[in-house]
């Protein structure tokens, strides 16, 4: 029986993967171009675009000449180790109590811990000062029982603590998957040994989950030099700063945009930043060292916690008080109220006009479009676009594949604040940079596309396409983390086995490969909606008539001090998390790995 | 039968559990009870499935059982009736899991230590005790060691070091030998039993390999989906079973197919293709069901001339074993599994009488 052939097989040689290259050369693009300009603008004694620019570290002497420079960067450090200090020892023994006991009220616990995962710092933040402001609701009622308020949030103290518990579910992700894998043999032969449960825990379970427990050390850490929006709000009143602020804060301090200050301040965030995420890169290949998945271990009984339940319980239930119910429930109150203060009652004041306000303004209405555009259509545009790299490096162990691989972590060190500010500097930049080379070369198609494709180019920066492009570069590294896992799940025997009868590898991708990770690419949609919906801080420097988010406008309102609409837009901003947390929840989507 | 509660160092009563609650409740154990005297080791042995590792568990309070009772010593440990269940850490026992279970973040010392640790013992007499209890296991030089650093056969023992240091009245091993090469587990096996009887230890025993449980054990109980089929001597449960579940599990067999042709008190006329055989009923044979007739395989003897209750069938081929040979005849025109028998020497090919002995052919 004669062979059947492919059609044409034998005369394609190994020849060269255009599609990949081009998905290579953009996604370097993306990536490297805004941070090229940090870098570039931070060496210039002045803006870009002005004509009297030199190559200088004038910028850097200013900044570390400016005494508030140096107290952001304390206070900014003094923030990241107290966060951390607060957040891993709480969010290790959380873990412990929820997979490990027999802790009352594990099914409503387990959803509420990723509330301060998915709702805006600066929503937090805000929803602290109307909870727990001096005019705050608990504040006034505290006042009423006492006679006086018994916490100051505005003080860098408070904002340490609050930053440190809402970081506790970071922890809690990675800690819990840790003890999840890990072998419950191990305990119980501390128990049968003669160990309590505090004791299995302290002795056993979470030295056992050390690497685990230092990863998102480092991770909460970073995550700590990031922190903009709860301090740009909670430290205001007192002055308190962190370089992220500060950042924010230079726009004002001279008048004019002082892009290279700006730059110099970003460049020192990035230098702490990145070393940070290389550490956690490394830290997350020994994560699992001393975990052993043992089949017969997993189903194993929860251990008892006897006398200590209800107290164990209660500890739990303050947190969730503090850092859930009081911010979230200020918020929503104060959205439903015309004003209030000391001696206002509740029901008098109740009313709907913030958000017939919101109605009435249509920047505001087109805020809250935008934001719900770019969670649902722009998240899904930038899967796709998570999925194309992903699939280029997918199992192609090459240089390529190795300088993706280290790539794409790189807009992780740029906080959000920064990234959004090298896309404006991009959009700014490149058209003219161009424009100067197409005028240089004078002939006919320079000139055609000088008239025609650089003003398209131009208006890029007020559509949401910018928007989109910042938001999606700022999370590549957390989206592409959501595909490869997916793409693990595939067996790579699947795919040999389509090899094997005649499939080129895009074939084998788009036949074999697409539709087994179908699934986990519809959860990675929904994860990336639900922080594209709670970013806020990359759209701030892109904000102009046509790419309002409601992130950002947060940002603007509460800067100029319109309280009633922060309230309301950010009692929408909660609902279209909670709509998307729900679905997640509802689906079984895993919203961690 | 009258007994001495007080002998008991562990005593389960009529103990049932289930998996999971309500209608996806699934049973395991199914009213289980049994005694462990001072310096006696007794097997849980069955197949898998069986629940014997869930005995052991709900022993050491891992595993929360519906009804019954526990207890250990005089002392109650569970007791299904008034709700009452002893946590873990309070029972006292040392267990030895099959994982080992060792701790990877502690030395050997360490390991061993903690459960002194845990009884707030002087930091002197921690060291003395667990000293001697490695140089007891032939461990003494490994003390700074961590697990990873150690061959299987040494974590073994130092899990068994751990669970032996602070002097728990019962041991509890679940399959101790099973995570150790086959080479190994023999010698172990020896060094388990030299150990046991050495330092007069109780211990409860769970395995699945019935060499294992005969080799080590003083007494065997054998569970069989939940309940206990049939308990004894190591011997009594092989020479002397009870059940063709028992007679099946404890030893290799041969399955004749036979019919019954009449019954004497005990003695029992069998048809085998033709040919007479005299052999025993043994257990309560079942009535109406047609009576399962099985010989253990080392019982079978091979003759080459014409021998009283035996069969004549040709040899198919030998297998070289090592100290023997293990033959299978068969004819070629059955299709009924053949019989197995062992040759001290290899077989020239041909047919021969497969003797077996009334009392060895059981009838169930």
């Amino acid at each position: 029986m004669q062979t059947l052939t492919l059609p044409g097989s034998g005369r394609r040689g190994p020849g060269i993967n255009w599609l990949r290259g081009l998905v290579v050369v953009l996604a370097a693009t993306a990536i490297f171009l805004p941070l090229f300009l940090i870098f570039y603008q931070s060496f210039l004694t002045a803006p870009f675009f002005m004509p009297a620019k030199q190559f200088g570290l004038d910028a850097y002497r200013f900044i570390f000449d400016d005494p508030d420079f140096s107290s952001a960067a304390k206070n900014a450090l003094y923030l990241a180790l107290g966060l951390t200090a607060i957040a891993v020892p709480l969010g290790g023994m959380l873990a412990f109590l929820m997979i490990r006991t027999d802790l009352p009220g594990k099914g409503f616990i387990a959803p509420a811990l990723l509330v301060p995962i998915f709702v805006s710092p600066m929503v937090m933040g805000f929803g602290y000062v109307v909870a727990m402001g001096p005019v705050g609701f608990y504040s006034v009622w505290a006042k009423d029982l006492l006679g006086f308020i018994p916490w100051n949030i505005y003080s860098f103290t408070s904002i340490v603590i609050i930053a440190g518990l809402t970081h506790v579910p970071h922890v809690y992700l990675y800690a819990s998957s840790a003890l999840k894998s890990l072998g419950s043999d191990v305990e119980e032969a501390a128990r049968v040994a003669g160990a309590s449960p505090l004791q299995v825990m302290f002795g056993v379970s979470l030295p056992m989950i050390t690497p685990a427990l230092a990863y998102a050390g480092v991770l909460v850490m970073f995550l700590g030099f990031e922190v903009f929006g709860l301090v740009l709000v909670l430290g205001d009143p007192e002055g308190h700063m962190v370089l992220a602020t500060y950042l924010y804060k230079l726009t004002n301090k001279l008048g004019i945009p002082s892009y290279h200050l700006m730059a110099a301040v970003a460049v020192c965030l990035v230098m702490v930043t990145f070393p940070l995420v290389m550490v956690q890169r490394y830290l997350l290949k020994s994560a699992n060292k001393f975990v052993s998945i043992k089949g017969k271990g997993a189903r194993s009984k929860v251990m008892p916690l006897g006398q200590w339940k209800w107290l164990a319980f209660a500890l739990i239930f303050g947190w969730l008080m503090f850092t859930i119910i009081m911010p979230l429930s200020g918020i929503v109150l104060r959205s439903f109220v015309e004003y209030w203060g000391e001696g206002v009652r509740l029901v008098d004041v109740l009313t709907l006009q913030h958000f017939r306000e919101i109605l009435d303004q249509p920047s505001l209405v087109r805020g809250i479009v935008n934001t719900i555009l770019i969670g649902v259509v722009g998240g899904a545009l930038a899967v796709i676009c998570y999925c194309a790299i992903a699939l280029a490096m997918h199992r192609k162990p090459d240089m390529i594949s190795r300088f993706l691989d280290y790539s794409v972590l790189v807009p992780r060190a740029v906080p959000g604040l920064l990234a959004g500010l090298s896309f404006l500097w991009v959009f700014l930049f490149v058209p003219n940079w161009l424009d100067g080379i197409l005028q240089g070369m004078d002939n006919g198609v320079a000139v055609w596309l000088s008239e025609n494709a650089i003003p398209v180019l131009r208006s890029l920066r007020s559509t949401i396409f910018a928007l989109w492009l910042a938001y999606s570069v700022v999370w590549l590294a957390y989206g592409m983390r959501l595909i490869s896992t997916a793409l693990l799940q595939v067996g790579p025997e699947l795919e040999e086995a389509a090899r094997a009868v005649g499939a080129s590898r895009g074939q084998v991708s788009r036949d074999v490969t697409l539709p087994l990770i179908k699934y986990g690419l519809l959860g990675a949609w929904l994860m990336v909606f639900l922080i594209f919906e709670r970013e806020y801080s990359t759209g701030v420097y892109l904000l102009s008539p046509g790419t309002e988010v409601i992130g950002a406008m947060l940002v603007s309102l509460w800067a100029s001090g319109s309280t009633d609409l922060v309230a309301a837009l950010s009692f929408i901003n909660i609902s279209l998390v909670a709509i998307g947390l729900g679905v997640a929840l509802r689906f079984g989507v895993k919203l961690h790995n | 039968m009258k007994r001495d509660l007080t002998m008991n160092e562990l005593t389960v009563n009529d103990l049932h559990l289930d998996y999971g609650t309500g209608a996806t409740a699934n049973p395991i154990l199914k009213g289980v009870s049994m005694h462990l005297q001072k310096g006696e080791v007794v097997a849980l042995l069955g197949p898998s499935g069986s629940g014997k590792t869930t005995l052991l568990r709900a022993v050491a309070g891992l595993e929360s059982p519906k009804q019954g009772t526990i207890a250990i010593g005089d002392r109650t440990v569970y007791d299904g009736a008034r709700n009452f269940e002893l946590a873990a850490e309070h029972r006292n026992l040392g267990l030895v899991f099959q994982s080992y279970a060792l701790w990877p973040h502690k030395t050997v010392f360490d390991n061993v230590a903690y459960g002194l640790k845990l009884r707030k013992m002087g930091a002197a007499e921690i060291k003395d005790k667990v000293a001697d209890v490695l140089k007891n296991l032939g461990l003494g030089h490994l003390a700074e060691r961590y697990p990873h650093q150690l061959s299987g056969g040494q974590q073994q023992r130092v899990a068994i070091a751990r669970a032996l240091v602070y002097n728990p009245p019962v041991i509890l091993l679940d399959e101790p030998l099973s995570n150790l090469d086959a080479k190994l587990r023999e010698e172990a096996r020896a060094f388990l039993r030299e150990l046991i009887v050495r330092l007069g230890l109780s211990a409860l025993m769970v395995t699945h390999d019935q060499a294992e449980a005969m080799a080590i054990s003083d007494r065997i109980l054998l569970l069989n989906n939940g309940k206990i089929e049939q308990q004894g001597t190591p011997q009594s449960m092989y020479e002397t079973p009870e059940t063709l579940f028992t007679a099946e599990f404890m030893g290799s067999n041969n399955k004749l197919p036979a019919k019954v042709v009449a019954r004497d008190g005990n003695h029992v006329q069998l048809d085998v293709n033709g040919a007479r055989l005299t052999g025993t009923a043994r257990g309560a044979s079942q009535a109406g069901a047609e009576p399962t007739t099985i010989i253990r395989v080392e019982e079978v003897k091979i003759s080459a001339t014409a021998v009283d209750n035996a069969i004549d069938m040709p040899l198919l081929t030998c297998m070289y074993l090592g100290d023997r040979f293990e033959c299978l005849f068969k004819s070629p025109d059955s299709s009924a599994a053949g019989l197995r028998a062992y040759s001290k020497y290899k077989l020239e090919p041909g047919r021969y009488w497969l003797q077996m002995p009334a009392d060895k052919l059981w009838v169930f």
